[in-house]
């Protein structure tokens, strides 16, 4: 760090060299996913993929990382924000009534979490299993038991524009990228909505109750102590985050053009690859860089999953196993690498 | 103003382990008084401190704090009017935020936490000056997170927070039991300043006869969950360390015999 003197000049340039180091991380990271891509012949559809999902990845970073709360809730709330969002669609609603109650079920939903967890004492592991269970059953009624409903021929935020979005693009560039007018209008409107998403919730987590959040997850005697009730923080985390799932639910379901019950299955797993892929690659420092790594590693959680099936030429029933295997080589990799280390210094001592 | 009526609480109760932690204790402390309990291990000194935090529940007995009853109170909402240090650096900071935003949280303190922005510009002079008064440095380390910082740090960081907004009362749990001699002698110095400047209402356990002695106006010394010696003016102010030290055996050894129906000459 260096000499630090009196006007405080030393901390903070120490701080913008690091969110510096960040961004060329971040540059270096798209580029090398954008060779794989081409070279992989993965189309741009698990960049849209991705960014559908990773508001879920953020869901289970304000859980696992800032609240320090092993939250399974996603799993619920992930298909009932989009179980909403397909019926009210359905009915006629706007698509954003339905993504806003999509975003506010989830909330609802991570409050159930909350409140098993603070009522009955029961451990976060297990009161969002609770939770998660008695979802599905939630989940069925608001889809009125059919367990998969089609959004075809319904106005959702891609259908809407995505007619004068196609002619733009064939105008623009010819017929040749018409293919892929859907997905490069997903990957602008979701981009758009994650970017707006992340900085309200940098804003948020900056704020006096975020701050306190933040502490609650770390430390929260020290919470008490400075006489902020920690469960009301448990409460808004929890709600805010699986909010944020909710709100991911929806932007699927209106990408994949159904709902389906079974949606949620398995997405804990992915959200922590996402966070942990995330801070394997781009080292964050500070909340704002870790919402964004969050968000990143959804992305080359998706793209190396899209890779992967290119590469060997997998049926589509294999996918479950190769998400498991990417999350695998992602955390076990730096793990590997530590072990590797320590061997070579071993070795390095005995022949010495 | 602190005061303490009749206050019990036990464990157990009812069983062959029933253990009373205090029994009937009746204290009243003025403010700006500063006073130190000592007493051995299983004394009740931490339960005195939990059922005036809230951190436990009493049995029976009131506890009111400037006129306010506060002994249903949950622990967050009296931490609104008392600070407190711990005994572990590593309870009373937040290891990941910095040592700003651990500042920021200590003056949201009796006002709960909104939405606006948790690390003002404007409160950093507020932090540089109290920071300053500590002689560590840590004014210029505002952006350092609190989890690079020693034990003795921790605890300077904790103290400032704990006092940043004068509490109606200030706790401080063998807060220089886990420190190197160096440090808690910082601590100790640090403490006497803060207490004095802000006129603080101070309550301090201590096994430390020399601590108990340097500082406060007033001793208290507990024993098997009783206030046995309330030491304060005159008598106090020619108290040392020797004498206490002698009180304390004396009463280890009394109720060493009392336990056993054992009379004689006092073990060693």
């Amino acid at each position: 760090m260096g000499t630090v003197n009196a006007s405080g000049q030393g901390p903070l340039r120490h701080g913008r060299d690091a969110s510096l180091h960040f961004a060329h991380r971040l540059v270096i990271l798209a580029l090398v996913a954008g060779l794989f891509m081409s070279l992989g012949n993965v189309t741009i559809a698990a960049v849209g993929q991705g960014l559908g999902f990773a508001l879920a990845g953020v869901t289970v970073f304000l859980t696992f990382r800032v609240l320090g709360f092993v939250d399974l809730t996603v799993d619920g709330a992930f298909p009932m924000g989009g179980a909403i969002c397909a019926v009210l669609i359905f009915v006629g609603i706007s698509p954003e009534v339905a993504m806003l109650a999509a975003f506010l079920l989830g909330m609802a939903a991570g409050l159930a979490t909350a409140l098993v967890d603070i009522i009955f004492k029961i451990e976060g592991l297990l009161a969002s299993i609770i939770v998660v269970t008695a979802a599905w059953t939630v989940n069925l009624h608001i889809m009125r038991g059919q367990s998969n409903i089609p959004l075809l021929g319904k106005e959702t935020i891609l259908s809407r524009h995505s007619g004068d979005f196609r002619a733009w693009v064939v105008d623009q560039y010819g017929a040749e990228f018409r293919r892929h007018s859907t997905n490069l209008l997903e990957i602008i409107l979701f981009g758009i909505l994650v970017c707006i998403v992340l900085v309200i919730l940098y804003w948020f987590m900056r704020s006096e109750t975020g701050l306190a959040i933040r502490a609650t997850g770390e430390n929260p005697q020290m919470v008490r102590a400075t006489g902020i009730n920690h469960q009301v923080m448990i409460v808004i985390g929890l709600m805010v985050a699986n909010g944020l799932a909710g709100l991911a639910g929806s932007l699927v379901v209106q990408q994949f053009g159904f709902a389906d019950v079974r949606l949620g299955l398995g997405l804990i797993v992915r959200g922590l690859a996402a966070v942990m892929i995330g801070e394997v690659l781009l080292r964050p420092r500070g909340i704002g860089q870790m919402l964004v790594a969050a968000v990143a590693g959804m992305l080359v959680f998706d793209i190396s999953r899209a890779w992967v099936f290119s590469a060997l030429d997998l049926p589509p029933t294999d996918i479950q196993l190769v998400s498991a295997l990417v999350v695998l080589v992602a955390l076990g990799l730096p793990r590997l690498q530590d072990r590797w280390q320590v061997y070579r210094k071993r070795r390095r001592a005995r022949t010495e | 103003m602190l005061t303490l009526d009749d206050v019990s609480v036990a464990f157990n109760a009812g069983t062959a382990n029933e253990i009373r932690a205090l029994q009937q204790v009746s204290l009243s402390v003025d403010d700006g008084e500063f006073v130190t309990v000592i007493g051995a291990n299983g004394a009740g000194k931490s339960s005195l401190f939990n059922v005036i935090a809230g951190t436990a529940p009493v049995d029976s007995g009131r506890i009111v704090l400037d006129h306010a009853d506060i002994t249903w109170w949950p622990e967050y909402r009296r931490s609104q009017m008392i600070g407190r240090v711990f005994q572990d650096p590593a309870m009373g900071t937040c290891p990941g935020l910095t040592i700003r935003e651990n500042l920021s949280l200590a003056a949201i303190h009796g006002r709960g936490a909104g939405l606006r922005q948790g690390v003002k510009k404007d409160q950093d002079a507020w932090f540089v000056e109290r920071l300053a008064h500590e002689h560590l440095g840590l004014e210029y380390r505002l952006d350092s997170d609190v989890g690079m910082l020693s034990g003795g740090q921790r605890q300077a960081i904790t103290l400032v927070m704990a006092t940043l907004i004068k509490p109606r009362l200030l706790l401080l749990d063998e807060h220089t039991a886990a420190l190197d001699p160096h440090a808690a002698g910082q601590i100790i110095s640090l403490t006497r300043e803060l207490a004095e400047s802000h006129e603080l209402t101070v309550i301090m356990i201590t096994h430390s006869m020399q601590q108990a002695c340097m500082l406060g106006d007033r001793i208290i010394m507990m024993h098997q969950g009783r206030i046995e010696f309330d030491i304060a003016g005159e008598e106090r102010r020619k108290l040392r360390p020797a004498d206490l030290v002698e009180r304390f055996h004396a009463l280890e050894d009394d109720a060493e015999i009392g336990e056993r129906d054992r009379p004689g000459p006092a073990r060693i």
